[in-house]
C-alpha cells in the first residue's frame, strides 16, 4: 500500500472517474490510471466494486425473453457453416449436440437434459441414449458419429478430412452386418455435418460409413459393444 | 463452461439463450436482429471459452457483455443510439413486469436497482442507460445532449452513486 491510500486528495482526482470506470467508458489510458489507484486505495477499491455490480445488474435489467422458434437450430446451422471463418473442433462439435438437441426438440422427444443438469434452472426433460464413435479412415479420426435413442432414432454425424469435398452418402451398419443408406450430404472444403431420422432403433445401430460418389468407404465408425 | 466439455456448450445455449436474446432485444429492439446477436454471441463465447478467466467476473457477467457490445456495434449500423426521452428503452427498463429467472440474490440487486433507476431524475437516467447499455462515452453523451462534458459526466456520476447505494444500503440490512 502507498502513502496515497486513502488521502483525500488523491482520492478526489480519481473519484469522478470511478462510476465511468465501472462502467466500461472511459478511455483506456484514464482507466489503467484509476486501476493503479484503486489497486492501492482500500476505499475507492470498494466503491468500484459497489459500483461495478451495478454496471453488471444493469445487463439484467432486460430481463430474460424467450428466443423465437428455431433458435437453436439456426445457431447450430451457424456454428456448423463457421459464419466468416471455419469453426474449431470444438465448436463443431457443441454445433452437432445443438443440432442433435434442437432437431429432438422439434419432433417433441424432450432432449433438455442432454448435457449435465447441475446448475440449470429449467424443469427437468427425459434425456435420450445418445452413443458416439470416432469417424476415422485409417487409423486417423476425422469425425464423430452420433446416435440417439428415441422414436424415431436419430444419427448425427460431423466429419473434417481437410480436404474432401463433394457429396458423401451416409450408411448405417446394423446388426448382423447388414448395410442401410440414411442419405446424403455434402462437405465443403473438408468439412460437413449432417442428422437425419433412422429407420431401425438406435439399439440396432452398430456403426457408420461414409462413401464418396465412386462407391469408395472414405471413413468409418464402429459403435463399441 | 470447462474446456473439453462439450456437452457443457449445449447446457450454457439452454441456460443462458433467454438472458442473451433478452439483453440483445432489450437493446436493439427488433426480433431479428437481437436473434443474430444472440448468435453471434454464443459463437464468440464458445470461441474464447478457453482463455475465460472466472477470477476476472463470472461467466453470466462475460456472457452479457460479449452480447452488449454486440448490440451496440449492431445499432450503430443499423440504427443509431436512441436519444429519446420516451424511448421505450428508458421505460420498459424500469417496469417490474419483467422480472428474470436468476438466482435470488442477483434477482434482488435488479429489483432494487431496477427500482432507484426508477427513482432517477430522468436526465440521469438517461445518461447512466446510455453509458451502460449502449456505451456511450461521457463526452459522446455531452454531443448528443448538448450539455457541457461536466454535465454529462456529474449526470453519469450521480445516479450511479445512488443506484450503488440502493444495493449496498439493502447489503448492510
Amino acid at each position: 500500500m502507498t502513502s496515497q491510500a486513502n488521502d483525500p486528495r488523491v482520492c478526489d482526482l480519481f473519484r469522478d472517474d470511478l462510476a465511468e470506470t465501472a462502467l466500461g467508458v472511459v478511455s483506456g489510458r484514464r482507466r489503467s490510471e484509476v486501476l493503479r489507484h484503486v489497486e492501492s486505495c482500500p476505499s475507492c477499491s470498494l466503491e468500484l466494486d459497489q459500483l461495478s455490480i451495478v454496471a453488471d445488474t444493469m445487463m439484467e435489467l432486460s430481463g430474460e425473453t424467450e428466443p423465437p422458434v428455431g433458435f437453436e437450430l439456426r445457431l447450430a446451422q451457424r456454428l456448423q457453416s463457421g459464419v466468416s471463418r471455419r469453426p474449431t473442433k470444438r465448436v463443431r462439435r457443441v454445433s452437432v449436440l445443438l443440432a442433435a438437441a434442437a432437431v429432438a426438440v422439434a419432433l417433441g422427444i424432450g432432449i433438455g437434459a442432454l448435457a449435465s443438469s447441475g446448475g440449470s434452472n429449467r424443469p427437468n426433460q427425459a434425456m435420450p441414449d445418445i452413443t458416439s464413435a470416432n469417424l476415422s479412415s485409417g487409423g486417423h479420426v476425422l469425425g464423430e458419429f452420433l446416435v440417439s435413442a428415441g422414436k424415431p432414432a436419430w444419427m448425427f454425424m460431423t466429419f473434417d478430412s481437410g480436404t474432401w469435398s463433394g457429396v458423401v452418402t451416409c450408411q448405417v451398419i446394423l446388426a448382423g452386418g447388414k448395410i442401410e443408406t440414411v442419405g446424403q450430404f455434402t462437405l465443403s472444403a473438408g468439412y460437413g455435418a449432417w442428422g437425419a431420422p433412422l429407420a431401425t432403433s438406435a439399439g440396432q445401430v452398430r456403426g457408420a460409413r461414409l462413401v464418396d460418389a465412386s462407391g469408395t468407404v472414405i471413413a468409418s465408425a464402429r459403435i463399441p459393444a | 463452461m470447462a474446456v473439453g466439455d462439450d456437452r457443457a456448450g449445449l447446457t450454457f445455449v439452454r441456460r443462458y439463450q433467454r438472458r442473451l436474446y433478452g439483453l440483445a432485444f432489450g437493446i436493439v429492439g427488433d426480433a431479428g436482429d437481437a436473434e443474430d446477436v444472440a448468435q453471434e454471441a454464443f459463437i464468440r463465447i464458445f470461441r474464447h471459452a478457453p482463455v475465460f478467466d472466472a477470477r476476472r467476473g463470472s461467466v453470466a457477467t462475460w456472457a452479457l457483455t460479449i452480447t452488449r457490445n454486440l448490440a451496440i456495434d449492431s445499432i450503430r449500423v443499423r440504427r443509431g443510439i436512441p436519444t429519446d426521452p420516451d424511448d421505450r428503452v428508458f421505460l420498459e427498463l424500469t417496469s417490474n413486469e419483467r422480472q428474470p429467472d436468476a438466482a435470488a440474490a442477483a434477482l434482488e440487486d435488479v429489483a432494487r436497482v431496477r427500482s432507484a433507476l426508477a427513482a432517477l431524475p430522468l436526465d440521469q437516467r438517461r445518461a447512466v442507460v446510455l453509458a451502460a447499455l449502449y456505451g456511450r462515452t461521457a463526452a459522446d453523451i455531452a454531443d448528443g445532449e448538448s450539455i457541457p462534458l461536466g454535465t454529462a459526466k456529474s449526470r453519469i456520476r450521480v445516479g450511479m452513486a445512488k443506484l450503488r447505494e440502493a444495493v449496498a444500503n439493502e447489503d448492510a440490512v
